[in-house]
């Protein structure tokens, strides 16, 4: 079964590492990219919002803020592209501890809620203050390669599921998810829940940031705007609920299929997608509270 | 150990608490009883850091631990030896039995010393050991009281304050959680107990209090207080 499993893991690294010259076309190379895109979008959430159970809805801001960081530091000032992810991520880590104080303050649904107020607040203080689009230099354009981007995605990707793997083995998730279960009774066992969820709050900014940073790298042009949209927080949040909150593999599966159906919908008519993972999402969060990770499992032992 | 000086607890304007001091000696078992509403729950509440107090002090080990101006939260008393086991047992309910226990030796001392707490706890109650990978919410009331009492003994409780232990069980295991309470103390532990099984748990108690509307009404040693014809009318269903 080891052996087995071995063999499996070496032939999906295989075709990962060679994925750009195995499709040879940029439309489906990038479809690649999404997919690793949205994969580390749902796990940064899924740090604070499945592990530690704070629902945040106002995600874009950590991706927007690492996405404008990058881009400066990168684009404009010519730094390595991954050091100015890094401190894209940082950057997002920064503002997070900074309001993470007062907003922790909150519990449950209002938590929620001031986080999208939060959200929605840098969306309108950015339209206001760069309202013009953002091209990249004409010699990063001359130089521009999607396989690059790819690559740098799948790294970002396997540091993100590793690093989460990694934790979840390690006694502080033990008390993030105490401080999800019930705040108080985790506290009268000795665990300080505005600690853990600095914690998990600063993993996620931090993660967030950088994928953030990820998609400044990937994009031509963009509005600076369009890195705060609320789409960024709904669609983690999406992506989470259906592959299954609270676990690794859940946003990976939930990213193939969020990406795929989006692309099949496309082709039909646009933003039909949005009922249709609309719908799916309630379906899954009254059937299955577990996505479509726990769907696979009960098939697995039905058998 | 453990002395409370005219405590006060409110929830924003609601008084909950007006007026309680008691102590606990080390190695006693002391039971607060009182009606629904008198503020039992409040009082455990706020000498274990959950709940900030209005008014009045709490002292353990003679160092003050709360005042209106201080309050120490629960997850520092842990491992200084404060324990609640909560009304309703409050467990982690989508988690494994271990891993309940393992978040109850989450303080640093405790966590040394987890896997000889784990061998007594599991001596304690063989149900668990046999249960150990089960959720906890998918166990009996009775076996999810002893899973909340052998997560409470994880974390090393010098005062272990138990609210309401016997709450919704069958009369069988009733007995069985007041048999461990009575062990626990004979092994050195000290207890604070809150109890609508008031016959029960008088017949434990070294002392107890009697609290009504948030006030001291009456104390003595369990004994006496069985005893007491006030006390049985209000609390024993009348003459025994």
């Amino acid at each position: 079964m080891n052996k087995y499993r071995m063999i499996l893991v070496v032939l999906l690294a295989a075709v990962l590492a060679l994925l750009p010259m195995l499709l040879r076309r940029d439309d489906l190379i990038n479809l690649a990219f999404m997919v690793l895109l949205y994969i580390c979008l749902g796990q940064s959430w899924n740090m604070l919002s499945g592990f530690a159970g704070q629902t945040n809805l106002g995600h874009s801001a950590f991706f927007g803020i690492g996405a404008l960081v990058t881009r400066w530091l990168w684009a404009t000032l010519e730094l390595p592209v991954m050091l100015a992810m890094i401190l894209g991520g940082l950057a997002a880590a920064a503002f997070a501890m900074v309001i993470g104080v007062p907003t922790f303050r909150l519990r449950g649904a209002y938590f929620a809620i001031g986080m999208l107020a939060l959200g929605e607040m840098m969306h309108a203080v950015i339209a206001q203050v760069l309202p013009f689009n953002d091209t990249l230099p004409v010699q990063l354009i001359a130089g521009y390669s999607l396989a690059m981007r790819y690559y740098v995605a799948l790294i970002l990707t396997i540091i993100i599921l590793g690093f989460s793997t990694w934790l979840l083995r390690k006694p502080i998730s033990l008390g993030l998810f105490a401080v999800r279960e019930d705040e108080d009774a985790a506290r009268a066992s000795g665990v300080n829940p505005l600690y853990h969820k600095l914690f998990a709050l600063a993993l996620s900014s931090f993660f967030g940031g950088v994928t953030g940073g990820l998609y400044a790298y990937h994009q031509v042009s963009y509005y600076p705007q369009s890195v705060f949209g609320g789409n960024w927080t709904l669609d983690a949040l999406l992506i989470t609920y259906i592959g299954g909150l609270g676990t690794v593999i859940g946003p990976v599966v939930g990213s193939l299929f969020f990406v795929a159906l989006r692309e099949l919908f496309s082709s039909i008519f646009a933003s039909f997608n949005l009922v249709v993972f609309g719908a799916l999402f309630i379906v899954i969060v009254l059937a299955f509270p577990g996505g479509l990770v726990e769907l696979l499992r009960k098939f697995q032992r039905g058998r | 150990m453990l002395e409370v000086k005219n405590l006060g607890v409110a929830y924003g304007d609601v008084r909950a608490v007006w007026d309680i001091s008691f102590h606990v000696n080390v190695g006693e078992i002391v039971v607060l009883i009182g009606p629904n509403g008198a503020g039992k729950t409040s009082t455990l509440r706020s000498i274990a850091g959950l709940q900030p107090i209005v008014a009045g002090q709490v002292d353990y080990l003679n160092k003050p631990i709360h005042q209106p101006k201080l309050f120490t939260h629960a997850h520092e008393l842990v491992s200084q030896g404060i324990v609640l086991v909560h009304e309703g047992r409050r467990l982690f309910g989508s988690m494994s039995v271990s891993e309940n226990l393992e978040l109850g030796a989450f303080s640093p001392q405790a966590r040394k010393v987890k896997n000889r707490t784990l061998t007594q706890v599991f001596e304690m109650f063989p149900r668990l050991a046999e249960r150990k990978d089960q959720r906890a919410n998918t166990m009996s009331g009775g076996e999810q009281q002893m899973l909340a009492i052998g997560r409470a003994m994880m974390g090393l409780p010098k005062l272990l304050i138990l609210d309401e232990p016997s709450l919704g069980l069958a009369p069988l295991v009733v007995k069985l959680i007041f048999d461990v309470i009575r062990e626990l103390n004979q092994q050195g532990m000290t207890i604070l107990l809150v109890e609508q099984n008031a016959k029960r748990a008088l017949a434990l108690a070294s002392r107890a209090y009697v609290i009504e509307q948030g006030r001291i009404a009456g104390t003595g040693t369990g004994a006496a207080l069985l005893n007491d014809p006030n006390v049985q009318h209000s609390y024993l269903g009348g003459v025994l």
